[in-house]
């Protein structure tokens, strides 16, 4: 039974000290499990990546991963890695790159050919795109290629520094898809991102880390299951609905009206199930209802919460 | 020691315009002058100080600098086995650069009536063998100090303040600096000159642990020096 990733009381600081990047940050991931991290800018959120990585030498604490120190070569095996800023030798071709890297990882040579091939069908970049070398890659096009090499030879621990950034909505919604396959494989992924919707789609848990402190840890797998206000546009023209009128329609349905305007209302609603009966009762009620929205994600508020900003 | 970081290694050589060029004349300059000159002899090859410099200039800085070490150590990859496959790659390109220098200086030279002994040959092919691994080392060193060209401001650093103290040993009179200078300079320059290890009836055993000791420690403390090194983009979160 694997042990996962391991942190405890982990605390790292710059400049002799002067600037505490992570201050006693402590928490496990399970195996298997999707992990965010999100913060503002500067919250020690790619030093925590640097340590867990064995990038940078922690000041006091520990990081195992499956029980093992964050640098033994066993766990370097089974690890990808796609770093924010992702730098490679630029004279490369994405397809001697990738058969760089799979070598680096010790993976069998007789598979070398057919395993880049795989990957950068796997990201979706064309077998010609291969083919060119990496300095006349778009950023797009690197993020991709960068994912590709992460992904070589299954790994088991898979560490993500915006995976998502500079990529096309395309791009995102491979990463998506990705994410949810390397998933129901059992692979343990650890998530940077600023990009809390994405966040939120993917992750199990999510780490909220400000000035080098995890603030909260929200589970958000459960999403469906939790409260939110849910925002709701009529067509604009038809008979003003009567705030009463719309109130008794959300009682009945379990949901609280909290405002209303000209052509929209929001809702207090419980769960989905709760949402989806509103919605109908709605429309039952004779509102043509032409969108509904969540007003703001649980990572925005939580974020948000973390900033001292509107809840 | 690891290939795939030994082939890259040639590669990301083989791809550099600058070093192309470079190398290009530092081979073929002494050539042209064997064919105009070739009483000369093999002598007009010197030593492949220049080519194994060209090959060697930030074999580690570079990577320090450009920030790709990241993703090479997030494999599983010992940084000692990193240091040694630079000094192996770096070498190894020397010492094919040399020899085939060599090789092609003997046959123009042939070519033009000037047949070199092949005891000559062989002599200079071995004292290049053993310069490139002995420059190589102290480049790595050097390289793993500073990033990007770093190495050859130490380089240059290093060999004036020998030279200087040479000089200053002199005005002053002090064997001691003398001494200290000669050394620093034996130390940027690591070879071992076959000939008088072959010619002489002694066997020159100071020389010999002097070149051994100092490839030794120049990979040891740039693999240290490497162990110590954090590498990271976020410099304060």
């Amino acid at each position: 039974m694997s042990a996962g990733i391991v942190v405890e009381s982990l605390s790292k600081t710059y400049r002799g000290g002067m600037v505490r990047a992570l201050d006693h940050v402590s928490l496990t991931i399970a195996p298997g499990e999707v992990f965010g991290v999100i913060g503002p800018n500067g919250a020690g959120k790619t030093t925590l990546f640097g340590c867990l990585l064995g990038f940078l030498r922690p000041d006091s604490g520990t990081v195992t991963i499956d029980g093992q120190a964050v640098d033994d070569l066993s766990v370097r095996a089974v690890t990808g890695y796609l770093p924010e800023r992702l730098v490679m030798d630029r004279w490369m071709r994405g397809r001697e790159f990738l058969a760089y890297h799979h070598a680096l990882a010790r993976l069998p040579k007789a598979d070398r050919a057919r395993d880049v091939d795989a990957a950068l069908a796997r990201v979706g970049l064309e077998a010609d795109a291969g083919g060119k070398p990496v300095r006349k890659y778009s950023r797009g096009m690197l993020q991709r290629l960068g994912l590709a090499q992460a992904l070589l030879g299954h790994p088991r621990w898979l560490f993500l520094d915006e995976p998502a950034s500079g990529v096309d909505p395309a791009g995102v919604v491979l990463f998506r898809r990705l994410l949810a396959e390397l998933k129901g494989r059992g692979v343990t992924v650890l998530l940077n991102s600023h990009q809390l919707d994405q966040v939120e789609r993917v992750c199990d848990r999510v780490a909220y880390v400000s000035k080098g402190r995890v603030e909260a840890i929200e589970t958000v797998s459960a999403g469906a299951g939790a409260a939110r206000v849910l925002r709701v546009r009529w067509a604009a023209g038809g008979t003003p609905h009567a705030r009463e009128v719309l109130n008794a329609i959300a009682e009945r349905a379990g949901a609280a009206l909290e405002s209303v305007g000209a052509t929209e209302a929001r809702f207090a609603v419980a769960d989905d199930q709760a949402a989806a009966r509103l919605l109908g009762a709605l429309v039952a009620g004779g509102v043509p209802v032409i969108e509904a929205s969540p007003e703001e994600g649980r990572l925005e508020r939580l974020f948000l919460a973390g900033e001292g900003g509107p809840r | 020691m690891n290939e795939a970081l030994i082939l890259a290694m040639l590669r990301q050589r083989a791809a550099s315009p600058v070093r192309l060029v470079l190398l290009a004349f530092l081979f073929g300059m002494p050539l042209l002058v064997a064919v105009g000159a070739p009483a000369i002899g093999l002598s007009v090859l010197g030593d492949g100080y220049g080519m194994i410099l060209v090959l060697a200039a930030g074999m580690i800085g570079q990577d320090l600098s450009s920030g790709v070490l990241q993703l090479l150590f997030a494999r599983p990859v010992t940084r000692s086995s990193y240091v040694l496959s630079r000094w192996i790659a770096v070498s190894l390109a020397g010492v094919a650069l040399c020899t085939l220098q060599a090789l092609f200086c003997a046959l123009l030279l042939t070519l033009r009536s000037a047949q070199p002994e092949m005891r000559t040959l062989l002599l200079v092919i071995g004292d290049n063998v053993l310069l490139a691994f002995g420059l190589a080392a102290v480049m790595t060193l050097f390289s793993s100090l500073l990033g990007g060209f770093g190495d050859l401001a130490i380089l240059l650093v290093v060999t004036i303040t020998g030279k200087v103290l040479e000089a200053i040993a002199q005005f002053a009179n002090s064997p001691i600096m003398g001494r200290i200078g000669t050394e620093i300079g034996i130390f940027v320059l690591p070879k071992i000159a076959l000939a008088q290890v072959f010619g002489s009836a002694d066997v020159p055993w100071f020389m010999l642990a002097s070149y051994a000791s100092t490839v030794t420690l120049c990979l040891a403390f740039a693999i240290v020096v490497m162990n110590r090194k954090e590498l990271s983009y976020a410099s304060s979160g």
